[in-house]
């Protein structure tokens, strides 16, 4: 018998274990994706139960079904435009009031629903007594219990699931809102089935009950559907808000809110016992210590820098064994491709590309496991509650501050890390400054620079970037705040969740999620950009009769005088290196690169900066610490590197100290590395990337011109 | 207690009505009324934070965000927030 497929739906709060049970449905067979045109993350997995191929769609943590949050918007359409064969509720059993409120506006949507009564061990030891039965007939829904970390009842989920796809009944329980509403709805709905075609399957009462919450979505189809009609239909509606809101002097939002809760408290006074009142909530104890007004912030403080601790210290092992291995990997392709351009591509294009990004694997792997700790536990919400004070007079989110602080680690994993913000702006705009806590890869060129041309005060130049890059951010966040992303800041409500022991399958799945998301990336779009890159570095290639001095003459009379005995191995070695260096220098100055930055060149004169100091910023479009071993290319010294004497002297020589400390500026500001940029734009889509790189080369070019122009009055 | 007093004074010079803003721990208070947008406002009453709910407050950082239990669940609300939320001392 051919296997049936069907689609089922997860729908819940947040905090009610959706994700726990959803690991526990679909295991590692899950697919993340993006819903259309939002950043709301779409779950997916599937599995084979009973003859059954089921897909399993797992809808974003949500409280209600208003037009509220993307992600109520998001769970609401697909329920209506998909229409799944079965929505699964999830419901925290220690917490049935508030959670089944989700569960009456599904209802009214008209979808088949199995409730699953999850954490149920949690609520009995709390005392909870439950006639589930009973429940079941006045709810008109099957009821399965469940303990989502320890996976026991998901095969009866399943099972009640299947069930209620196979029967098909359309016993639907209604709630009445009391007669002046009901009155109300009546004449909306009477004017929906004349005027307007039901949309689909969406049910008219529905709508209408949506249209007296002022939901400006079911406004916007309405009026999508027919404008003069809907206009109609909006003054009977303003009409009705009023007449309800004069007689019974309440708005209807309230009214309905307050009908909803009723109907809820009707079912449960008959088949639910209330927990005796637990004074000794292990959570309130807790949060005592954590959410404390003195001790809060250096909790929260000393648990960052062991994250950071932890994600930098340890992630530097196998950091370093990956570039062991991509070293090793590099000689032995020496050895075997014997086509010197393919060997370059393959070594310096590919290894150097992909590679540089690969490196960063163990770092994202363990600050997700981090991450993941810290949310699952419950922490992170008092994280955001007790930091709220401090970011929210910059104009950010409480939650902003991890992602910004681990951007001065990396800035990769700083952007994925933005994900633990909800609302779409607070995520953009930490993103957009994000790049201003200066990463760990921009530090070699301070060093080099500083060093080179202020010794004795480098720490202190160096510091005063990342001050004036945490300045930038702070100033940039207002600036975005109040153009691009204005509108007030969303006021700061969340859920505080019990607090509880994470499953090591949901921190493992959520840790490899990111990881893979990650690594692909590496394989795809960085690099095809790394080749590019490689290209631009080594074509067109310069002619023998191209270079301004004969150097196979001059590597021919040196290796002759060599032979002659005229000076040691080692003094010949260091000549030939000389003369390869000025070679190397000539090849890239011929190369596109090198032509593009002479191009350039005069953009960059009002900032000090000549072309291979723009060369050198392209180069560290790759990889900021790049930028290191341009400069000793660009100044024929190979393989040299930030504490290098000879390039420190050859710099000297070139620049005066305000161009280089203008360089150090402009490194700071211009946007980070492709690796990161990749990344920016899966976060947060093309445009977004853009006006990332856009703005913040502006920036860096607007600042870089500033300080040139007024320093050079003084020197 | 001086804080309580403080507050409650300034209630009183101000001839206003109590919002959560002035609410102090270990007292019972209730919601009156929510002040918010109504988009606002149904993301509360869904979230159990509805005008006749009775709660308690666990913390309250002098003007920064506070922690309310409402309906066997804890919220974080901001400061923004909790001058919207008309209350009264049960």
């Amino acid at each position: 018998m051919a296997k049936k497929s069907i689609t089922i739906a997860l729908a819940g709060n947040p905090n009610s274990g959706k994700t726990t049970i959803f690991n526990e449905l679909t295991g590692m067979r899950q697919h993340v994706g993006n819903y259309p045109g939002v950043t709301v993350e779409k779950r997916s997995g599937e599995l084979v139960h009973n003859n059954y191929n089921i897909e399993i769609i797992d809808l974003p943590g949500i409280y209600s079904l208003t037009a509220f949050s993307e992600e109520e918007i998001v769970s609401r359409n697909y329920i209506l435009e998909n229409s799944p064969d079965v929505v699964i509720n999830i419901i925290d059993s220690s917490n049935l009031e508030r959670n089944l409120y989700l569960t009456v506006q599904l209802l009214e949507l008209g979808v088949p629903m199995v409730l699953d009564f999850n954490m149920v061990d949690v609520a009995r030891k709390k005392g909870m007594k439950i006639d589930e039965s009973l429940l079941s007939e006045l709810l008109g829904m099957p009821i399965v219990e469940t303990v989502g970390p320890k996976g026991t009842g998901i095969n009866k989920l399943l099972d009640a699931a299947i069930e209620v796809v196979q029967k098909k009944d359309k016993k639907r329980i209604e709630i009445s809102y009391g007669d002046e509403i009901e009155n109300e709805l009546r004449k909306i709905m009477l004017i929906l089935s004349r005027d307007f075609d039901p949309k689909g399957k969406i049910e008219n009462r529905w709508l209408a009950v949506k249209l007296l919450e002022r939901d400006s979505e079911v406004e916007k189809w309405l009026k999508g559907a027919d404008e003069n009609k809907f206009q109609k239909l909006k003054e009977t509606v303003s009409n009705s808000i009023k007449h309800v809101n004069n007689i019974m002097r309440d708005t209807t939002e309230v009214l309905i809110a307050d009908s909803r809760y009723g109907f809820i408290k009707g079912a449960l006074h008959e088949a639910h016992e209330e927990a005796d009142i637990d004074n000794t909530d292990i959570t309130e104890k807790i949060d005592a210590i954590l959410t404390n007004r003195f001790l809060g912030l250096p909790i929260f403080a000393l648990i960052i820098w062991l994250m950071f601790q932890f994600v930098f210290t340890l992630g530097r092992y196998p950091m370093g064994w990956i570039e062991t291995g991509f070293g090793k990997l590099s000689i032995l392709l020496n050895g075997v491709i014997s086509n010197e351009l393919l060997r370059s591509l393959a070594v310096d294009g590919i290894i150097g590309g992909v590679g540089g990004v690969i490196i960063f694997t163990p770092n994202i792997a363990l600050l997700f496991f981090a991450i993941a700790i810290l949310e699952d536990s419950g922490y992170m919400a008092r994280a955001a509650f007790v930091m709220d004070r401090i970011m929210h007079k910059v104009g950010l989110h409480g939650k902003s501050f991890i992602p910004l602080i681990i951007g001065f680690g990396c800035t990769v994993p700083a952007y994925m890390g933005s994900r633990i913000l909800e609302n779409k702006k607070d995520r953009l705009i930490t993103m957009h400054i994000n790049t201003f806590c200066s990463c760990g890869a921009r530090l070699p060129v301070y060093i080099l620079l500083a060093g080179t041309f202020f010794p004795a005060i480098a720490g202190n130049i160096i510091f005063s970037i990342y001050i004036i890059g945490i300045a930038t951010a702070i100033i940039m966040a207002k600036v975005l705040r109040a153009t691009r992303f204005k509108g007030e800041m969303e006021p700061f409500v969340m859920e505080l969740p019990s607090y509880r022991i994470p499953t090591m399958k949901g921190i493992f799945i959520h840790t490899w999620e990111r990881v893979w998301m990650y690594v692909k990336k590496a394989g795809t779009i960085i690099l095809a950009i790394s080749i590019l890159m490689w290209i631009m570095f080594t074509f067109p290639i310069i002619g023998e009769s191209e270079y301004s001095q004969d150097y196979t003459l001059q590597m021919n009379e040196l290796g002759q005088s060599y032979e002659s005995g005229s000076f040691t191995e080692e003094s010949y070695l260091s000549k030939v290196s000389i003369i390869e260096g000025k070679m190397e220098a000539e090849k890239l100055e011929f190369a596109a690169a090198g032509r593009a930055g002479k191009f350039i060149e005069p953009v960059f004169r009002p900032l000090g900066f000549d072309w291979r100091m723009v060369v050198a910023s392209i180069s560290g479009i790759a990889a900021k610490e790049v930028i290191v071993s341009s400069f000793s290319t660009l100044f024929s010294l190979g393989g040299a590197d930030e504490t290098s004497e000879s390039l420190q002297k050859k710099i000297r020589a070139n620049y005066h100290p305000l161009v280089g400390y203008n360089f150090m500026l402009f490194t700071l500001l211009y946007f980070p590395c492709l690796a990161s940029m990749a990344v920016f734009r899966r976060e947060a889509g093309t445009k977004e990337m853009l006006f990332q790189m856009a703005y913040t080369m502006l920036l860096a070019w607007a600042v870089g011109f500033i300080v040139y122009q007024i320093g050079r009055l003084f020197i | 207690m001086f804080e309580r007093s403080k507050k409650l004074k300034k209630v009183i010079e101000h001839n206003r009505t109590a919002t959560l803003a002035d609410a102090i721990p270990e007292t019972k208070y209730r919601i009156l009324k929510i002040n918010g947008g109504h988009k606002l406002n149904s993301r509360l009453y869904a979230m159990g934070l509805m005008p006749g709910e009775e709660f308690m407050v666990h913390n309250s950082s002098g003007g920064g965000p506070m922690i309310v239990a409402v309906k066997g669940s804890r919220f974080a609300l901001g400061r923004g927030m909790t001058g919207k939320i008309i209350i009264e001392e049960v």
